[in-house]
């Protein structure tokens, strides 16, 4: 453990070293050669390897956040603007890495060409080994191969896709720590704010990372936890509800019951919040932002209740009831509820 | 327009000097690129790329001529802003050549050791736009979420382009025009636009399944689906070693390119032609080159294959590697159709329709599949066919200006060379033969190394083969030390200029080493025999040739 935590502590200076020109360093990157700049990557991912084997490790993961500190700290004092590396970093080293090198004016430029050379696509095939060189034409590739397809399919959400699969296996990481649902929670806050609130790239990613663990029974925990952090932010419920297209709502409705459930009483509270209005004769929203009319209100309970029959029945008493509670008139304009009943045909 | 004067100082290429209109043609042209995102200003982009690489090729020789960076703006004042504009079309970057080429076009501005500011400014530029290109997100999202998750870039994006590229491929499997249903719309516009969307993706280890993909994809619409700049642009990329298909991907791209299969076919002959190896490096060189495969599976490529053997054949006929070639090939091709389909002899008329139909079957079936004692008397009915057809042929034909006998004999005679396993067998008959068993098998001989009697004067090279036969027999079955001095009157002739028309070095040779390797006499003889030759060399590599071939053939 003491080497490992020694390594890790190198490796952090290394990053500092790699990213800060100037007389702290008296011109080290100056002097790096292929070897040495093979060497620093292969720490870095020593150190996202190291991340991977101990972060569900309370204990051990408390001791490396402790080293990190300290190595920061020593490092604050003698490098100016320095910014710090904590553990949650650690699995982007080698990206940071990376960014600091490109970014340090003082890199020798043999060793920016290495970075992007660009091998044949034979030698690229047959490597799965993570060679340094040509790291950045790949990346470039990749990004570069990304625009060309997004005009045939949707990149924004493929992408929502991959995300959402990573958030699952973040959250399944973060929750089979321990009993403490704390992490996660922050995580997915985080992330929420990363997204700058519950936009439609936000609501695709939660779709996605919900829909595509479907089949794998090892992501209940992550899949409930999401679903309960769901049900329980109404302002996320909402954005979600109304800016998906109605395709995906009714996948996920399917898919799970408590989203079937939580997206019901979407529904009946967007219904609750309707007024009648004379001049148009017919029921609208009296929020600030309408986000449903009425029309397509009955549409989403129609095609809720033809995915899931099941809801048919609980719903239709519901409603009864409600409209009782008005008054149980049989015109139109007087209960939301009884003309819901009437446009639903029950 | 007095900026590109040339230098005082001589050039050190033949380059001619870079036109300041073409410099001025590519910007506007990057500029367009760069302001529109339409699907006009993609295929516009995809269709210049080929001139762009040339162009970039071009523009790289002559900043390299340069001394240095500060002249290389002075000549060429817009040569940064075009080359950044290139450097943020994703066209561009994505493919490996011009992402190459402009990277170098790059390194060839960057001073090592820069003398004034405006090399110092392109220098920090160079660094600026490297890094940006590598590390920047335009998705301020995806950046954030990258950064909670704990996701590196490249593992992101690679995961992306795999996603995509998946998606895609879904697509191409559920659209194809159904017959049945008129009304659905035909959905080989899509594939289209998908084959053509991939032409700078060719290079991209990620996209090969997408590319395999719209190879594969069956073909059942009367328009065509995939544009021919992606079969081009593909065909030139695996030609030249630059791209890895798979191989049922290689078989369909020849069978949508037609110029693709015939540079396969003709690479493979430039290659067979050019090294010398044996038979079993010549069975390895076919089949690995993956057409006797794709003929099987597709009867138009194999006629196309041996429309191209035909005319090789007529235009070199004395090279005996190019025969090997068609020998191997069909032996090959025949192996693969076998695996394809148990009952071989339904199809076989279509796979060879200008061959005589009687000799089919009986030429295409191999040695190794019938007992040794048959053989003589197969091979005595296959010459006394061949012999007949080819008769009668020229008999009719009195009129030497009648070509159309000709082309039966050819035919015949093209086919014997396919099937030239026969040929070795009987080779290796004549060795055992009886002086009136062996008429046939030496016409049959001499058939195949001299096919007409008009131009290759078959019945006089008969004569001799039939001299040179017995004198090899009387060499080697009949005295107990072979006299060398009469082995030496046999190859005399071999050397002397052709002033009459001689047996062939091969027909003779191949008889000579026949009888070396097949006669009963002990091996000491027969080395002893060979050693003694003038034509020690090309005996060996005869022996490689047919030899070895023939021990091959008969187990």
């Amino acid at each position: 453990m003491e080497a490992v935590l020694k390594n890790l502590s190198s490796t952090v200076e290394l990053l500092a070293v790699a990213a800060n020109s100037g007389a702290a360093n008296s011109g080290a990157v100056e002097q790096w050669d292929k070897h040495t700049m093979s060497r620093a990557f292969d720490w870095a991912r020593y150190c996202e390897h190291v991340h991977s084997r101990f972060h569900n490790n309370p204990a051990i993961r408390r001791v490396m956040e402790q080293q990190l500190e300290l190595t920061n700290r020593s490092l604050q004092d003698v490098i100016p603007g320095y910014t710090e590396v904590s553990f949650s970093d650690l699995p982007r080293l080698q990206h940071l890495l990376l960014i600091g090198l490109l970014n340090n004016p003082e890199l020798p430029i043999s060793l920016i060409k290495m970075l992007f050379d660009t091998r044949s696509p034979l030698d690229n095939m047959q490597s799965e080994y993570q060679d340094v060189t040509g790291l950045c034409s790949h990346i470039i590739r990749c990004k570069a191969a990304c625009k060309v397809l997004s005009p045939l399919t949707d990149l924004s959400a493929a992408g929502a896709e991959v995300q959402g699969r990573m958030l699952m296996e973040r959250l399944g990481a973060l929750l089979s720590r321990g009993s403490d649902t704390r992490p996660a929670e922050h995580f997915l806050g985080c992330v929420l704010q990363g997204c700058q609130g519950a936009g439609r790239q936000f609501c695709l990613v939660i779709t996605a990372a919900l829909l595509t663990t479907k089949n794998s029974a090892a992501q209940t925990a992550p899949r409930e936890f999401l679903l309960d952090w769901l049900q329980n932010k109404h302002s996320v419920l909402q954005s979600l509800c109304s800016a998906l297209p109605a395709t995906l709502l009714i996948d996920l409705a399917k898919e799970h019951n408590k989203f079937r459930d939580a997206y019901c009483d979407v529904l009946k509270k967007w219904a609750s919040d309707m007024e009648y209005c004379i001049s148009e004769g017919e029921w609208v929203q009296t929020s600030t932002n309408p986000t449903v009319s009425f029309h397509k209100l009955t549409e989403k309970f129609m095609a809720l209740f033809e995915a899931c029959p099941s809801l048919r029945a609980n719903t239709e008493k519901e409603l009864k009831a409600l409209k009782i509670s008005d008054g149980d008139f049989d015109v139109k304009g007087l209960s939301v509820w009884g003309d819901l009943l009437s446009a639903l045909n029950m | 327009m007095s900026e590109l004067q040339p230098l005082s100082q001589p050039q050190q290429t033949a380059e001619p000097l870079l036109n300041v209109q073409e410099m001025q043609f590519w910007l506007d042209k990057a500029v367009a690129w760069g302001q529109a995102d339409s699907p006009d200003t993609q295929k516009d982009t995809c269709l210049h790329l080929n001139r762009l690489r040339d162009f970039l090729q071009q523009l790289l020789a002559h900043i390299n001529n340069m001394s240095s960076t500060a002249e290389t703006m002075k000549k060429l004042p817009l040569l940064g802003q075009f080359l950044g504009r290139l450097c943020w079309n994703p066209y561009v970057t994505a493919g490996d050549t011009c992402r190459r080429l402009l990277l170098q076009c790059l390194w060839g501005l960057y001073s090592e050791h820069p003398s004034n500011a405006v090399e110092r400014k392109a220098n920090q530029w160079i660094r600026k736009v490297l890094c940006q290109l590598a590390t920047e997100e335009d998705d301020g999202v995806a950046q954030a979420l990258m950064k909670h998750m704990g996701v590196p870039a490249k593992e992101y994006h690679v995961n992306v382009l795999k996603k995509m590229v998946s998606l895609l491929q879904e697509n191409i499997g559920k659209s194809c025009c159904s017959l049945s249903d008129i009304n659905r719309r035909c959905s080989c516009d899509s594939i289209l636009a998908t084959s053509d969307a991939c032409v700078p993706l060719i290079t991209c280890p990620e996209a090969s399944p997408l590319i395999g993909a719209l190879l594969q994809q069956p073909v059942t619409c009367v328009k065509e689906a995939l544009s021919e700049h992606f079969l081009d642009a593909l065909s030139s990329a695996y030609s030249s070693w630059n791209l890895s298909l798979e191989e049922q991907a290689v078989v369909s791209l020849w069978y949508h390119s037609l110029p693709s299969l015939e540079e396969a076919v003709l690479s493979l002959l430039e290659s067979v032609t050019n090294t010398a190896s044996t038979p079993q490096m010549l069975h390895q060189q076919v089949a690995q080159s993956l057409l006797p495969k794709a003929c099987a599976q597709h009867c138009s490529m194999f006629l196309v294959a041996n429309d191209i053997y035909r005319s090789v054949l007529k235009q070199a006929e004395g090279n005996e590697s190019v025969r090997s070639l068609i020998q191997t090939f069909t032996r090959c091709f025949l192996r693969e159709l076998a695996l394809l389909q148990p009952q071989t002899s339904v199809s076989l008329k279509a796979f060879f329709p200008q061959s005589p139909q009687s000799l089919l079957v009986p030429l295409l079936t191999l040695p190794s599949e019938m007992p040794q004692e048959s053989w003589r008397n197969h091979l005595n009915w296959l010459s006394g066919s061949l012999q007949r057809l080819t008769e009668e042929e020229e008999e009719g034909n009195g009129d030497s200006r009648s070509t159309r006998g000709h082309y039966k004999v050819f035919e015949t005679w093209f086919l014997l060379v396919q099937c030239a396993h026969w040929v070795q067998a009987a080779v290796q008959l004549l060795v055992t033969s009886e002086p009136e068993d062996c008429g046939p098998l030496l016409w049959l001989l001499t058939f195949y190394h001299h096919p007409t009697n008009r131009w290759h004067h078959r019945a006089l090279q008969l004569v001799r083969a039939r001299e040179a036969w017995e004198h090899l027999r009387s060499v080697f079955l009949v005295s107990a030390r072979p006299p060398i001095d009469r082995l030496q009157s046999l190859v005399t002739p071999l050397s002397s200029q052709p002033q009459q028309p001689s047996p062939a070095p091969l027909l003779t040779l191949s008889l000579l080493v026949n009888f070396a390797v097949f006669c009963q006499r002990p091996l000491s003889v027969s080395t002893e025999v060979l050693q003694m030759s003038r034509w020690c060399i090309i005996l060996v590599w005869l022996m490689k040739q047919h030899v070895f071939s023939a021990h091959w053939s008969s187990d």
